[in-house]
């Protein structure tokens, strides 16, 4: 059971995923930068976007789920990677502070610790996921989410409701 | 519509909703047997850092195995975006206290892919020798770490002489042993002491000379280590790559993707070597991967003494560094896998968000994944199959 | 002078002064293999054993002893009292009672049992009782694992020892430690270990087996489930367990030495040294109690599943064919023997 990666000159398989993505999805925003197809997508398609990467374009690695929280709305990025020299990034923005975004576990099982990091440490909920609890922080008496930019770094409040 | 598709389709504990997992009704079969939880807790000597695996066994079967991290988690990414970026660079050296140079490399290439700075040759070659270096301190004790858990008490103490030894080396080079802030931003923090060279030659040809019998005949051929290391974790390629693993656990089932060649970084291009893979997809094999790069570490290491040209060590960066408003992205291969850096910057001296793919902590999927149906001992060679750091799942 | 010596030979004088030295070498020797295994594993690992108590190191054992001595001795809460307590008793008793019946030196045995061998089996039995005491009264996941191992592992262990030990009793004639040792002559080829070799290797495995040493040591197996059966003990109570490992460790040795090496016959006829043949018994002993160390220091430890396969799939039917091998060559070759 061995798995055929990806062969061939990079810049014609970056041009690959582009169109393949292209043709597939509305994407807001799309283009190669370096070794990069950047695409930017809503927040709903994330998960049809990430299954055309994954079974029809052959992008078989998620390398990462970023979120960033820009006081107002949340910035996510997913990394993929395809193993040899080309990267797809998605980017969606979700408005609001309480995010919700389907999940891709079931794409992408490696994206599980991933977005329940993500959970843990912004309160992004991931509607689907299949194990939804925080990772580093305590399960029960925890309610604040660290990493929010109204999340002040000072003992008080970390401990509060703890004592 | 088509995320709704359970794309997966083996068995896998990591697309299994959680009400199966979690809530353990008392399950009695008609013998009237039930599991018995149980805890190897954060306090535990062989647990390779503080991890806590909450376990449901039945007998010494495992049936549920599930991590429970945060011992040891230092908010690394919160205190990092009230740091100016240089002074971000020690606190990466923590992350995965075995790798710390990796570490310092991965921040440093996403905040220099930020600010797009032309790095001097010979503080290239300098970062992919102690880097490799590094990937030697790293190896060779993790060998030891693996056969300390399988109960032999006689491997670590040769690797840990090994291991002191680069670390003298370090410290004559960076002035630190193991929290170096060596590498900055622009270059290294200053060239390599005159006489380090020969001493690192020497170092490396004494180890190839003794490599063989100190960490292979004793080992690779014990019937005792092949029963327990043979067929144990065993993974397939489709496994691996679903659970997002990288680095030598990924490698030793047949997989030969590395940071270092495919995504090339620093000068690796300019160096020849092999990437190595192993068909066997257990923890025997992930051993045999990493003996063999240590020996491809020490080419390496060769290599750039042989290549390195003269120079200055340092760009010219100014006094603060400021990166325009926008991403950067940097990403290393670490002993363990591939370390990758988010840097978003806002245009002030501080960064927005610094976020850490830290390979310890996706490779530790594994162990949920790999672990049910194995057996109680079996934990720990397969822990030693993805050797992680309990700074870098925590951070 | 005589006299006193002929007062004190009787009974039940010389058992009682017998005994208390026998104990006094069993708990010494405890003490001992102590620090011998700590020099031992560090010069197997390129470095220093204890060397600041007294000259070598040598006094470290009753450092560590006197350490142990002011340790507190805690027990779990919901622990049953009686059993927890009663364990290490029941560890160590087998480990020096089983001395009684070795000779140390031609007519030094304490108590000649013509069952001797009988003897040493039925009291090995009660250490495996001992273990399971340990890991139930513990009231712990990890020690009842650990107790559930033991004793799987020492009853199945047994058997191969038990076995191995019938070839030395075929060939021996007698049950009896001192006609064993008497059989053997005094030459090291005529010892039982060149006949009966692969008796003697099952023997030798099964007792690294019983004493759960590495690579057997699963019940206390230090990476997975820390101390085993013996992780609520400490201060003395945990001294008394690692004191009843240590002698039964020694106690193997010598069964091994006075069964298979020849007890304290000398090598060659000529080194004979009549009543301080104590000293071919105690170098023996060493040799063995010394491999057992190197075994431990270089190997990794076997799985419960790989050791309950070595002991049943290989061992036993080792020794059951070589018992019939054994039992034809007496038969024929009934004028040597």
């Amino acid at each position: 059971m061995s798995l055929t990666l990806p062969e061939g000159d990079l810049g014609t398989r970056l041009e690959r995923y582009l169109e393949g993505l292209r043709n597939r999805h509305g994407l807001e925003e799309s283009g190669i930068e370096g070794n990069v197809v950047r695409v930017v997508i809503d927040s709903e398609s994330v998960p049809a976007v990430l299954a055309t990467a994954r079974e029809e374009l052959r992008v078989l690695h998620l390398s990462f789920i970023t979120v960033v929280d820009r006081e107002g709305s949340f910035e996510l990025t997913y990394e993929l990677v395809d193993f040899r020299g080309a990267r797809v990034r998605v980017k969606t923005v979700v408005e609001g502070t309480e995010p919700v975004v389907p999940t891709v576990t079931n794409i992408y099982p490696t994206a599980n610790w991933h977005e329940r990091e993500a959970y843990d440490m912004f309160g992004v909920a991931f509607r689907g996921h299949p194990d939804l609890r925080r990772t580093y922080m305590w399960q029960d008496h925890f309610d604040h989410h660290p990493l929010l930019k109204s999340f002040e770094i000072s003992t008080k409040r970390t401990f509060e409701g703890l004592r | 519509m088509l995320g709704e598709e359970r794309r997966v389709e083996h068995h896998s504990a990591l697309t299994e909703p959680a009400t199966v997992r979690l809530i353990n009704p008392d399950v009695r079969d008609e013998f009237g047997l039930e599991t018995i939880d149980m805890n190897m807790g954060p306090q535990h000597p062989a647990m390779h850092g503080l991890l806590r695996l909450i376990l449901e066994l039945d007998g010494e079967t495992v049936v549920r195995c599930d991590p429970v991290m945060g011992y040891l988690h230092r908010c690394q990414e919160k205190i990092a975006e009230n740091r100016m970026y240089p002074a971000v660079i020690p606190m990466t050296d923590r992350l995965d206290y075995f790798a710390n140079m990796h570490n310092e490399h991965g921040y440093v290439l996403a905040v220099e892919d930020l600010l797009d700075v032309e790095i001097p040759p010979r503080a290239e070659y300098i970062r992919v020798l102690m880097c490799e270096l590094m990937r030697l301190a790293s190896h060779i004790p993790s060998i030891g770490f693996l056969m300390l858990e399988l109960g032999a008490f006689t491997p670590i103490l040769y690797a840990f002489r090994e291991r002191e030894r680069i670390q003298s080396i370090f410290e004559a080079v960076t002035g630190a042993r193991m929290m170096f802030h060596y590498i900055r931003i622009g270059g290294v923090k200053a060239d390599l002491p005159p006489d380090i060279p020969e001493k690192i030659w020497r170092f490396v040809e004494g180890l190839e000379q003794n490599f063989q019998s100190d960490f292979v005949d004793l080992i690779q051929g014990n019937e005792i280590f092949i029963s327990r290391t043979r067929n144990v974790g065993k993974m397939t390629q489709e496994q691996a790559v679903e659970m997002g693993l990288t680095g030598p656990p990924l490698r030793c089932t047949g997989v030969d993707f590395d940071v270092r060649l495919d995504y090339p970084y620093s000068v690796y291009p300019e160096l020849k070597f092999d990437v190595i893979t192993d068909t066997g997809g257990d923890v025997e094999a992930s051993y045999r991967v990493r003996i063999a790069e240590c020996l491809e570490s020490i080419k390496i290491i060769k290599q750039c003494l042989e290549k390195m040209p003269e120079g200055e060590v340092m760009a010219d960066m100014g006094r603060r560094i400021r990166p325009p408003e926008g991403e950067g992205f940097g990403r290393v291969e670490s002993p363990r896998g591939e370390f990758a850096v988010h840097v978003v910057s806002d245009g002030s001296d501080t960064p927005y968000r610094v976020h850490y793919r830290d390979p310890s902590f996706v490779n530790m999927q594994l162990l949920q994944e790999v672990v049910p149906g194995h057996y109680l001992p079996d934990i720990m060679p397969i822990m030693g199959l993805v050797d992680p750091v309990s700074g870098g799942w925590d951070k | 002078m005589g006299t006193v010596l002929q007062y004190l030979n009787q009974e039940p004088i010389r058992f009682l002064i017998s005994f208390g030295l026998v104990l006094f070498l069993v708990l010494n020797l405890a003490a001992v293999l102590t620090m011998a295994e700590r020099k031992v594993s560090a010069y197997i690992q390129l470095r220093y054993g204890p060397n600041r108590v007294g000259p070598r190191g040598l006094l470290q054992p009753a450092a560590d002893v006197f350490k142990l001595f002011t340790k507190e001795n805690v027990s779990p809460g919901r622990s049953d009292l009686w059993v927890f307590l009663g364990a290490p008793i029941a560890m160590f008793l087998p480990a020096a009672l089983v001395w009684l019946v070795i000779p140390f030196a031609p007519d030094a045995v304490m108590a000649d049992l013509n069952v001797g061998i009988l003897f040493f089996v039925a009291v090995t039995s009660i250490g495996a009782l001992g273990v399971v005491m340990a890991g139930y009264g513990s009231r712990s996941t990890f020690a009842l694992l650990g107790a559930l191992r033991g004793a799987a592992q020492m009853i199945s262990y047994e058997v191969p020892l038990i076995l191995s030990l019938l070839g030395v009793v075929m060939l021996a004639g007698s049950l009896s430690f001192v006609d064993v040792v008497n059989a053997q002559g005094d030459t090291f080829w005529t010892w039982y270990f060149l006949p009966l070799f692969p008796m003697f290797i099952t023997f030798y495995v099964a007792g690294i087996a019983e004493v759960k040493r590495v690579p057997f040591d699963l019940p206390e197996g230090e990476s997975e489930i820390v101390g085993g059966f013996m992780i609520e003990y400490s201060g003395m109570t945990w001294a008394l367990i690692q004191a009843a490992e240590f002698a039964s460790m020694g106690l193997m040795s010598a069964i091994t030495a006075t069964l298979f090496l020849g007890g304290w016959q000398p090598p060659l006829p000529f080194l004979d040294l009549g009543a301080f043949n104590w000293i071919w018994f105690g170098l023996k002993t060493a040799l063995i109690m010394f491999t057992f160390q190197w075994i431990r220091w270089s190997v990794p430890r076997l799985r419960m599943d790989q050791l309950m396969d070595l002991g049943w799939k290989v061992l036993v039917p080792l020794t059951l064919i070589y018992l019939f091998v054994v039992a034809a060559a007496m038969l024929v070759f009934q004028e040597v023997l």
